[in-house]
């Protein structure tokens, strides 16, 4: 087997150092196994293994172990090997405890249906020799949303009206994209900040992760809803706007001491909603459509179309 | 709009349990009511089970526990004095089922209370009556609430809420 890796490297990668060459798998369900130096052998191709994919979060990197970095040996493009992981696990929304699962058919299918798609990741699935399902994804270069807002450097108002206005107009085609899928039955199941990538070159947002599904088919969407929700009012904040945060930014204790129970997330009871209570030149409009996401509406959207009916005219009125 | 044509929209749940026995309660053995039990089924994602086989498995048991309960509630009327010829039961297949070929009139199921206000509407239905979970905010935002949807979007007839 190393000798038809070293084989394989001497033809398509000799920069790749000898040592490290490792083994073929045509069997991937032991993808702990599966590390740097190996190949991955997929519906003729190879693909070697560079490393594991790693999800950064509040500071913490992740490893996904069934998420490797490849090297597709025949043409020397980067890909995202993503290969079969079964994960269960209760996720906690606020006091909410949901069900929560990994499903690759699911990813699969909703590859097939965006294929072409570029609001979407891009990518094909193929089945190893025991029929594990894998998924071979174009590499998107750029970064995440959330790296994106961080990134820009100006104050809350300087940002609100001259960077936000085309931010928003990218989260309403983004938003518009997740609409596609519901219209096909399906859902995105983990609608977060970091998991719009926004491409380097065109910084169009795409999409990306598809797998996660949940046991919550009394309500299909609500949760992909809620996810564009929270990211709609982390643009329009800049940052997570928290007690905490808002000590940081500079707001006094009376500024807080305004604030109500009503005014934050029905989910992430911390999470500010009404920034126009803190931001006054946020227009009421806009405010509007974040407060359905308040702890103090009685009226949820029950689809992004009914969101975007009410966000799409906010454009119209930034810069005002 | 008649108000003695009464649809029922039960699930399997204590709280449609409480719908009926209030139903049967008011209506008694008045001669003139229609009264109709509604079951849309539902069942869990394909993508939450491994093998076709388990989904299957999984489905099976919440269509007989539909069976069961529409059942149970016929017999709950009953015993309330409601006379059998007046009750009638409904039970629409959910469009992805896995246990038979859907008929044309299936459940797309993403949106219930919507399901259940075009058969009012459509076959005019006086009072429709449902049970309510009686759950937090968040609960309602998140699983949605399909007695909060019928009653924001009820209109020419009266809904009874049962909680």
């Amino acid at each position: 087997m190393a000798q038809e890796v070293r084989d394989l490297v001497k033809r398509y990668y000799p920069d790749f150092p000898i040592r490290h060459c490792g083994k073929i798998y045509r069997d991937t369900t032991e993808f702990m196994n599966i590390s740097y130096g190996d190949v991955i052998f997929i519906d003729g191709l190879h693909y070697m293994v560079l490393r594991d994919e790693v999800e950064r979060r509040f500071g913490i990197e992740d490893p996904k172990y069934w998420v490797k970095r490849c090297r597709l040996l025949e043409t020397g493009e980067r890909k995202i090997v993503k290969l079969v992981f079964y994960e269960e696990f209760q996720m906690k929304l606020g006091h909410t405890e949901i069900l929560c699962h990994r499903s690759p058919q699911k990813e699969a299918r909703i590859l097939d249906l965006v294929r072409g798609d570029m609001r979407f990741m891009q990518g094909v699935s193929f089945q190893d020799d025991v029929d594990n399902n894998m998924r071979v994804l174009d590499l998107i270069r750029g970064r995440s949303l959330d790296h994106e807002v961080y990134g820009i450097e100006q104050d809350h108002e300087t940002y609100f009206r001259e960077s936000f206005p085309v931010i928003l107009e990218k989260f309403i085609g983004a938003s518009e994209a997740i609409g596609f899928l519901h219209s096909h039955g399906e859902k995105h199941g983990d609608v977060r900040r970091d998991h719009i990538w926004v491409e380097s070159k065109t910084k169009k947002y795409r999409w990306i992760d598809f797998d996660y599904t949940y046991d919550f088919y009394q309500n299909p969407f609500a949760l992909d809803l809620f996810g564009l929700g929270n990211i709609l009012v982390f643009i329009v904040g800049k940052v997570d706007c928290t007690v905490g945060t808002m000590s940081e930014m500079g707001f006094t204790k009376d500024d807080i001491g305004k604030l109500s129970p009503d005014d934050f997330s029905i989910i992430f009871q911390h999470r500010l909603v009404n920034l126009r209570k803190i931001y006054p030149y946020i227009p009421e409009k806009l405010n509007n459509v974040m407060l359905h996401f308040s702890l103090g509406s009685d009226v949820y959207y029950d689809t992004v179309d009914e969101m975007l009916d009410d966000l799409r005219p906010c454009l119209d009125i930034l810069g005002d | 709009m008649n108000p003695k044509k009464v649809l029922i929209a039960v699930d399997a749940s204590e709280n449609a349990l409480r719908a009926v026995e209030y139903t049967g309660e008011i209506v008694g053995n008045s001669e003139e009511f229609h009264i109709e039990l509604l079951t849309i089924e539902r069942f869990p994602d394909r993508d939450l089970f491994a093998t076709d086989e388990e989904w299957k498995e999984k489905c099976a048991e919440h269509q007989q526990a539909f069976m069961d309960f529409l059942a149970k509630a016929r017999q709950i009327l009953i015993n309330r004095g409601v006379l059998e010829d007046n009750i009638f039961e409904r039970y629409i297949v959910s469009c992805k089922s896995p246990l038979r070929t859907p008929p044309l009139a299936c459940s797309i199921g993403t949106n219930i209370a919507q399901e259940i206000m075009n058969i009012i509407k459509d076959e005019e239905f006086g009072t429709v009556v449902i049970g309510r979970r009686g759950v937090s905010k968040e609960v309602e935002f998140l699983f949605g609430s399909v007695s909060t949807k019928i009653v924001h979007y009820a209109k020419g007839c009266t809904v009874w809420v049962v909680s």
